[in-house]
């Protein structure tokens, strides 16, 4: 049963990340129909129109579905809490509100379909902006202001501001990857392109100004003092989806610029070869933002918890460089501490635990900074061989399968069959090793050039944003709030990096030389960040 | 015929791997947005032999019906303690039975209005 409610409790947090970029890709679908495409003026192809509601649709069954799924999963853990499923559930605000949105959902979908069936049907249109309009609406209770006591309705109506200016920004870049698609293969498309870059151009200056504007009283109201900001989960997801908003908005202001040089003096040299791959890479970082901003919802805000919050000095203490424990306890002596440490009542904190979780992180980091150090080095023609660089991740997989599961074969008494079909967490465990295996051998091939299929060069940096989102979304606390944000601190940091690294390297095999060869540069610089950040672990004894 | 099956293939590697790298992720999350911002165990100490309420205050509304409270005793025995809503916006009532003297816990799953579910552990002493 605790397997079943962990696998709900991980399908509803990934639902619900998912289930906000259906939602941006859905309204700010359209956005773009109304302020980009212009349905009343006929400069837009048909065939742009027509993929374009071909997205809504989709995203709007998208929403429908991940919405249901939510509501299913969160049923399935609450009848693992209680035992049972009681009525109650259905009477609760989430069902009602959920079950609400999965209706209009439904709506906005058939309504963009009808719409896309006969463009000048001006009832189908109005339907659209109206179910638009109470899909918007009806998000307001779906957000954590509604649970909130002060300014409720207040919280509510701005965390609602603040989705819909992520929507129009996210559903018009979601927009722009397909219409570059289309432009290469249909010369409408391909007229229109510099046009639609321009106009969302000043759609996006908008719905930025919106989504700091209602940012920064939502951050004003949640988190409340710097010490919060610092010394929380929920600050902590402030600042890095600031850092990663900061990209985004450098990447937005490049795509702005090409636009702008476009319409002033019809230059299409950037808007055709570097705006189209820099909004592919913003896609990549707007996903990890709404996974950030899907998590923020799941933490106590940092006004809550004041006694709870880290000092600047703790958190800084973190980082801080140290000599790496390259000594572990041996098997035994890490058996006889877990007992105490897993205890509910008579819990004893664990020693050789945290030198066991510290061993395995600084040693990941020295084969992490190797590799960057190898990686930088390939970038010069004198070193040639370091080019093998991902063959690190073959070693750090055979390193992970000894160290992870203590309990298991090889180190511990449970076997090696018994251990993988027997326990969900080692067989997760077990895939995660052999995909580092995997991903160190396919890297290894596209960095020496060999004949490898032109979308698996792509799986690398695909990967480690998924990575970094995964350790940015499961910056959850357990049992001892402190001490696990302290520990997350460091994972989230990594995310934020590895998240940073995937869109370097995506822009380094997109984006030609001199550019390209930059953004892969700085993306193994923050691998290194990454290994360093991993040699220097330190783990609280708790 | 080689070419033939890398287009057969090729393309479902990167679905496939991320399908792989999706079932590998840990499964342990907690959501944690409500938390217990106030709680009588200090103020009001538990007496060993005599049953005790004590109240619970969350910084959110609470489903109660949908929550869970349970004893935990020095052997990490779990039983469940019957609970209610408090007067109080956020307060939970929960009534405990008799206790000896001893270390306790108080290991709570509660359901917030927004949907999130909290557990979270809450220890305590009675003194002889």
């Amino acid at each position: 049963m605790q397997d079943i409610q962990g696998i709900a409790n991980f399908l509803d947090d990934l639902m619900g990340g998912l289930q906000l970029i259906a939602y941006c890709i859905a309204i700010g679908s359209v956005l773009w129909t109304l302020r980009v495409l212009r349905p009343a003026s006929s400069d837009a192809p048909p065939s742009v129109h027509s993929i374009a509601l071909r997205l809504l649709v989709r995203s709007a069954w998208a929403l429908a579905i991940t919405q249901l799924v939510e509501i299913v999963m969160k049923g399935i853990v609450i009848a693992a809490t209680l035992d049972e499923l009681p009525l109650a559930y259905a009477g609760t605000v989430q069902f009602i509100a959920g079950t609400v949105r999965i209706l209009l959902a439904i709506a906005l979908g058939a309504a963009a379909g009808r719409v896309a069936r006969n463009p000048r049907d001006a009832n189908a249109w109005k339907t659209l902006y109206g179910m638009s309009v109470a899909l918007i609406v009806c998000g307001a209770w779906l957000v954590h202001a509604v649970g909130r006591f002060e300014y409720r309705e207040l919280l509510m109506s701005i965390t609602v501001l603040h989705q819909l200016a992520a929507a129009v920004w996210f559903g018009g870049v979601a927009q722009l990857v397909l219409l570059w698609r289309l432009s290469q293969r249909d010369p409408a498309a391909w007229v229109f392109w510099p046009q639609a870059v321009a106009r969302f151009s000043i759609l996006g200056i908008w719905s930025v100004a919106g989504l700091l504007l209602s940012g920064s009283v939502l951050a004003w109201v949640y988190v409340g003092a710097w010490d919060g900001l610092v010394g929380t989960g929920y600050g902590s997801l402030v600042i890095t989806k600031v850092i990663l908003l900061a990209v985004a908005l450098g990447l937005a202001w490049l795509n702005f610029r090409s636009g702008k040089a476009w319409k002033e003096r019809g230059d299409t040299r950037d808007v055709t070869t570097k705006t189209p791959f820099f909004i592919e890479a913003e896609s990549f970082v707007l996903i990890s933002i709404l996974f950030v901003a899907a998590t923020l919802s799941s933490q106590p805000p940092a006004v809550d918890i004041p006694n709870l919050t880290a000092t600047p000095v703790e958190v800084a203490q973190m980082f801080m460089p140290r000599i790496p424990e390259m000594e572990s306890p041996s098997h035994a002596e890490l058996m006889a501490g877990e007992i105490g440490r897993i205890a509910i009542v008579n819990k004893v904190p664990s020693v050789a635990g945290a030198q066991w979780s510290n061993f395995n992180h600084n040693t990941a980091g020295i084969f992490l900074t190797t590799m960057g150090i190898l990686a930088m080095l390939s970038y010069s023609r004198r070193f040639p061989w370091a080019k093998y660089w991902p063959a690190g991740f073959v070693g750090l997989a055979i390193f992970l399968f000894f160290r992870s599961d203590a309990e298991t074969w090889p180190m511990g008494p449970m076997g090696f069959w018994e251990s993988t079909f027997g326990n969900g967490e080692v067989l997760q465990h077990r895939m995660a090793t052999f995909l580092a295996l995997g991903l160190g051998v396919m890297e290894v091939k596209t960095r020496a050039r060999e004949n490898l299929h032109q979308r698996l060069i792509y799986l690398f940096p695909m990967l480690c944003a998924f990575g970094g989102i995964l350790l940015l979304t499961h910056a959850h606390s357990e049992f001892e709030l402190k001490t696990e944000f302290l520990i997350q601190s460091t994972h989230t940091v990594m995310g934020l990096l590895a998240v940073l690294m995937a869109t370097g390297r995506w822009l380094e095999l997109r984006l030609a030389s001199p550019v390209g060869r930059t953004c892969g540069f700085l993306s193994i610089c923050m691998m290194t960040v990454i290994g360093l950040n991993l040699l220097f672990y330190y783990e609280p004894v708790w | 015929m080689k070419t033939a099956m890398h287009r057969i293939l090729f393309p479902r590697w990167p679905l496939f791997l991320l399908a792989l790298y999706l079932a590998a992720l840990p499964a342990r999350s907690v959501h944690a947005h409500a938390v217990v911002t106030a709680h009588t165990l200090q103020e009001q100490p538990v007496k060993p032999g005599q049953p005790t309420a004590v109240a619970l205050f969350f910084n959110s509304t609470i489903e109660f019906s949908l929550s869970k409270v349970q004893l935990v005793s020095g052997n990490d025995v779990h039983h469940t303690v019957p609970i209610k809503a408090g007067k109080k916006r956020g307060e939970l009532l929960i009534e405990l039975p008799a206790l000896e003297a001893g270390n306790y816990a108080l290991k709570y799953k509660v359901f917030a209005a927004d949907g999130h579910l909290t557990e979270d552990v809450l220890r305590f002493r009675v003194a002889p």
